[in-house]
């Protein structure tokens, strides 16, 4: 990483309200550690798909506050920011072989019943870094739509940015999070093609021929593997 | 800078759009093996007589690793054994498992179906639990269920993507669990794309003779992590975060017995006494091999390597690391970061400069990647971005005229997020990439029931070898935490059932301390890593040691 | 809408109340007049704030009336008496002070603004209007039936967002007559079920549950007909502890089941189907 001050054009930041000098072009993440930060929290997967760097800032001409990851975002001229890497949200326990929404109509309602505060403000929306429509997942859930709340929120990367900001208290990610199992395991049709595989597994079908591969010379196995077919297209 | 491509690269870009109607469905020979070969001798990383170095000491002297391994290796521990009080436990559990990503939870979650109670396991993991380099996965995860295909098939896609230096009996019990692990996820509610009749979506992959890939769009590492995490919350398996396990303990009669964690926000150690241990720390590629940029998480820094190494396990195909053919090249913010191998699943093909196809889109990772290197570095028919990076284009758009408009949004919404960000469409306009650090294709040797040569010790995920010989094929290493997870997480609780540990010590890491000494290595560096330099080098060089009390 | 009526179903209706939602939609169907569901539309929030500075809890309504603009449409419908009843008055609000539609559009920032053209009503206003159709309609007038119409509060207080006369109201009786029902007058039909206090005061409901439908009874009645979710679960559920077992309708299904169109009532606690058979309506 070269950083040479001298041939990169400086901006500056706030980190909470402190101000360093930083070359422009940085992610947030980055431009926190060119000024001498060693993240411990805050940092997790740095490509966008953990959700630990939640960020929250404010730029000088913008009296609305923006939100988005530190490791997927430019850091810009004047920004003020601070990163929230943990945000106190209960999630409920529950059996996923006690959720089946054919015996329930509203389960979603039983584990998280304060999405009945729903407000329709959709700040949870605004502040998603994802760009998941938040409050319309929370929406579905509310009339019981454990699908649709599952689909809409398939992107979500747990930040907990939309929870924080909400005026409900909804706990959104761990809602979707129930929302994505119960669908995953009663809405969603299973494979039968699967299911015949392990039972064939199960009943011993590959064990003579898995030996044979197992055991054989390494000529023969090379030989079977240059000329096995290839299913090249559709 | 984040506004798209430059004026200079849109000129390229035209070529490209250019020869795409003529390229579309056009497949370009695969490599003969000796061509495959000769690819690899010459431009990829692995075969380059420079930057290895022979271990010393330790289980597996005389083996060449990465240097930047090697220096970690032949460094002192983090703690010294003298300043640690043994005989206050803290945590006295049956199952101690170390590394909270997609192994380690596994190994979780079947050691309580194993009849462990949840109270008796504890989770230490660096971060928070689940950040990991299984949660970033994107493509999808390899079991062989299709009628058209068998396990036997996955065996030999495994085995010959591996250069057939697998280890037999762990492509075996890969392949044969396959199934078992979807079914397992079935039932958890794991959400994968599916057909309208509930058979699976499957895609190739490179390597694969057969349509095997199991996703969830581009989120699939995601989309099973935290699937895994949930279901271990809801059982109250314990985890300490923030908490990583800097030493391996050892009891008198030299089983492994447990684990020095410290905790990295107070620096407070803890001594924890475990019948079983399971190592699931996962990879190392923040270590950034050869200067190589990383699809990896901030956590990757190889310590299950050293703490294993130290305790006495032997390693295995350390010297072959994966470069991911296709990471990013442009815009410099995103750097390394992976370009998922199912954009070429699904149609995308590599192209030079001037948009001429060079390589079969399949090919195995490593050939693909070296081919890629070689038409920059050798053949200088790649495009240089304003900062320097080599690369040649991915052709994305392709995608849309093969499978329809709408497919690239559809089935890769990471994708096309992390480059809006930047202000670039890829279902419009190319990706510029290059090879990236991206998998520890080897690591402690284990058993096909999980188990390490040293008594106590359990391994699965990245942070073990043999499964994958010197190459992995993509979909294998989701599949192989899970195998392997589960695996190391069974015989682990079997153990712990009749196993009775002696007195603590850290003996075994005195020892080594003297075999680096008597070995006459100099070394000022101290290991596991746990997290990877990345402050400013100005900032670095006015870097006061001094701690701070009121 | 010409093809028929934009439909604002409410949350209760997918779950808990299918059975009202599949009644009223067949019925509209039959008639020629189908309800078209919403495009998009939010939770009402289900409790209308009184506070006059209170912008916050009027924000949900006044986004469903932005999908109904968007969708190019003036009027919407709604089943539910609840939902009825805080769109309304949230809706009225906007329309009577322009400040506070302004406050509103600032925070929604939906494009384009809320403009206050659109009108909420209840599926009752839209069945009165079309009483003649429904008699033509009619197949088996349920004329062994005896019923009590039950309208709680919802739809008739406050004055200004009632649908009928507050203290005297008559649209349900009307209905009821069209399709042949004898009518059972109950003077405890505006009276409150006891509402939300179902969640933690169920004593308040039992004794507001046992005076309604103990009325109704001593007066002849087989069973209730409503159109409010929450009071139907009020006085079919909280009927257990009492001595009664009648029979709680929503209205829609008596029409339909009057039209001859097959209606499932799959969650009525007390089984409505026996006392159907009994008087043969159903087979
Ligand atoms: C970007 C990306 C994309 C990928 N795509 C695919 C794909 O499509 N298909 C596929 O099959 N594979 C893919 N892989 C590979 C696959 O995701 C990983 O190999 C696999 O998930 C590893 O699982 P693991 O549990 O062994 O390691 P990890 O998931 O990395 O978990 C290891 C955990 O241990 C923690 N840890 C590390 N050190 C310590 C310590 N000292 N103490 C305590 N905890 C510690 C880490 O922080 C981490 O949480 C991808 C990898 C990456 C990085
Ligand atoms: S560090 Fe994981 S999303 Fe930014």
């Amino acid at each position: 990483m070269s950083e040479d001050e001298e041939n990169r054009e400086m901006i500056e930041i706030f980190v909470m309200g402190k101000r360093y000098k930083v070359p422009k072009g940085l992610t947030i993440m980055t431009a926190l550690e060119y000024a001498g930060y060693k993240y411990v929290r805050g940092c997790g997967c740095r490509g966008g798909f953990c959700g630990a760097c939640a960020t929250i800032y404010r730029t000088e001409d913008e009296y609305k506050f923006k939100m988005d990851l530190a490791c997927q975002t430019a850091v810009q001229d004047g920004m003020f920011l601070v990163q929230l890497p943990f945000v106190p949200a209960v999630r409920e326990d529950f059996d996923i072989e006690e959720v089946d929404p054919k015996e329930n109509d509203n389960v979603m309602l039983d584990y998280y019943s304060e999405i009945a505060r729903c407000v329709s403000c959709n700040t949870c929306t605004k502040a998603c870094p994802q760009d998941i429509e938040a409050m319309d997942y929370v929406q579905a859930a509310l009339r019981g739509d454990v699908e649709r709340c599952a689909d809409l929120s398939f992107d979500c990367i747990q930040c907990g940015l939309c929870s924080i900001r909400c005026p409900a208290d909804i706990k959104h990610y761990h809602l979707a999070q129930l929302a994505r199992r119960i669908t995953g395991r009663y809405i969603h049709e299973h494979s039968d093609e699967l299911e015949k595989r392990v039972q064939e597994i199960k009943n011993g079908e590959y064990d003579d021929k898995m030996k044979e591969m197992v055991e054989m010379e390494m000529e023969e196995l090379k030989k079977l593997y240059e000329e096995r077919d290839i299913r090249e297209e559709g | 800078m984040t506004d798209g491509y430059p004026d200079y690269m849109q000129e390229s870009i035209k070529k490209v759009k250019e020869t795409r109607e003529e390229r579309m469905g056009k497949t370009y020979d695969r490599m003969t093996p000796s061509e495959g070969q000769e690819v690899l001798n010459n431009f990829h990383p692995d075969y380059k007589k420079e930057g290895k170095e022979e271990l010393k000491i330790g289980p597996s002297k005389g083996r060449k690793v990465p240097t930047e391994l090697a220096k970690l290796l032949r460094a002192r521990s983090l703690i010294d054994p003298s300043e640690i009080d043994l005989t206050q436990v803290d945590h006295d559990v049956d199952v101690l498992i170390i590394g909270g990503g997609g192994a380690g939870t596994v190994a979780a979650l079947w050691s309580v179906y194993e009849g462990i109670d949840p109270e008796n396991i504890l989770i230490s993991t660096k971060l928070r639990h689940g950040d990991s380099n299984s949660m970033m996965a994107q493509g999808g995860i390899q079991a062989a269920d299709k009628d058209d295909d068998s396990p036997i098939k996955h065996y030999l896609d495994a085995i010959g993507g591996g250069h057939f230096t697998n280890v037999p009996e762990l492509v075996k019990a890969l392949t044969i669990d396959g199934p078992k692990v979807l079914k397992w996820h079935e039932e958890l509610g794991i959400m994968y794309d599916r057909e309208e009749d509930g058979n699976f979506v499957e895609l190739p992959g490179g390597g694969t003779s057969r349509y095997r890939l199991h996703s969830s769009g581009d989120y699939t590492g995601m989309e099973l992590m935290r699937v895994l995490r949930d279901e271990a919350d809801n059982l109250d398996i314990p985890v300490l975060e923030f908490t990583p396990a800097v030493e391996l303990l050892k009891d008198d009669k030299g089983q492994v017995a447990g684990a020095l964690l410290m905790n990295l926000e107070t620096n407070e150690y803890y001594v924890v006494r475990a019948k079983s241990t399971v190592m699931a720390t996962g990879g190392f590629g923040r270590l950034h091999v050869q200067a190589f940029p990383t699809t990896n998480h901030y956590g990757a820094t190889g310590d299950g390597l050293i703490m294993g190494y130290r305790a006495g396990v032997p390693i295995r195909d350390l010297d072959s690391v994966q470069y991911h053919p296709t990471g990013a090249a442009f815009p410099d913010q995103i750097v390394g970061l992976l370009v998922t191998e199912k954009v070429r699943s699904l149609g995308a093909q590599p192209v030079n400069m001037d948009g001429e196809l060079f390589v079969n889109p399949l090919e195995p990772r490593d050939i693909e990647a070296a081919a890629i290197i070689r038409e920059c570095r050798g053949r200088e028919n790649g495009v240089t971005t304003p900062t320097g990076m080599q690369g040649v284009w991915l052709d994305s758009p392709l995608i849309e005229m093969k499978s329809g408009e709408g497919t690239i949004e559809d089935t890769l919404p990471a994708m096309v997020r992390q480059y809006e960000r930047f202000g670039i469409d890829i279902t419009k306009e190319p990706i510029l990439v290059y090879p990236t650090l991206h998998y520890q294709n080897g690591g402690l040797i284990i058993n096909e029931d999980g188990s390490t040569p040293v008594k106590g010790l359990f391994a699965g995920g990245e942070v073990e070898g043999g499964v994958h010989g010197k190459n992995r094929l993509m979909g294998n290493s989701l599949l192989d935490y899970n195998v392997f997870g589960r695996r190391a997480g069974m015989t682990a609780a079997k153990h712990a059932k009749k196993a009775s540990i002696g007195k603590l010590t850290l003996d075994h890491v005195n020892d080594y301390n003297q075999q680096i000494e008597d070995a006459g290595i100099k070394t000022d560096k101290k290991s596991p890593l746990l997290l990877p330099e990345y402050r400013g080098k100005k900032v670095l060089e006015r870097h006061l040691d001094v701690e701070v009390t009121l | 809408m010409e093809e028929g009526y934009l439909y604002y179903p409410g949350c209760t209706l997918k779950t808990k109340a299918s059975d009202y939602e599949e009644s009223a939609m067949a019925v509209m169907e039959a008639l020629g007049k189908p309800l078209v569901e919403m495009d998009d539309w939010y939770c009402c929030g289900a409790v209308q704030s009184l506070t006059e500075d209170d912008i916050m809890h009027q924000i949900a309504p006044i986004r469903t009336m932005c999908c109904a603009q968007e969708q190019g449409e003036k009027e919407v419908v709604t089943l539910c008496d609840m939902c009825y009843n805080v769109l309304k008055q949230a809706n009225e609000r906007m329309k009577e002070k322009p400040d506070d539609l302004e406050t509103m559009n600032e925070f929604l920032t939906e494009d384009p603004d809320y403009l206050g053209e659109v009108d909420v009503h209840h599926i009752f206003e839209i069945l009165r209007d079309m009483k003649d159709e429904i008699k033509k309609k009619v197949k088996k007038p349920i004329t062994d039936l005896k019923i009590a119409p039950y309208y709680g509060c919802m739809l008739l207080r406050p004055d200004h967002v009632a649908i009928d006369d507050t203290e005297d109201p008559h649209i349900m009786e009307g209905l009821l007559e069209a399709i042949g029902a004898e009518v059972i007058h109950n003077p405890k039909r505006t009276e409150c079920c006891g509402s939300y206090h179902t969640v933690n005061r169920s004593d308040i409901v039992e004794k507001r549950v046992e005076d309604i439908v103990s009325r109704a009874v001593k007066d002849g009645a087989d069973a209730i007909a409503l159109s409010c979710p929450l009071c139907q679960f009020n006085l079919d559920f909280h009927q257990r502890n009492t001595e009664y077992d009648i029979p709680v309708f929503y209205l829609t299904e008596l029409i339909a089941l009057a039209m001859g169109i097959e209606v499932g009532m799959e969650k009525h606690k007390i089984d409505p189907k026996s006392l159907l058979k009994d008087k043969k309506i159903l087979e």
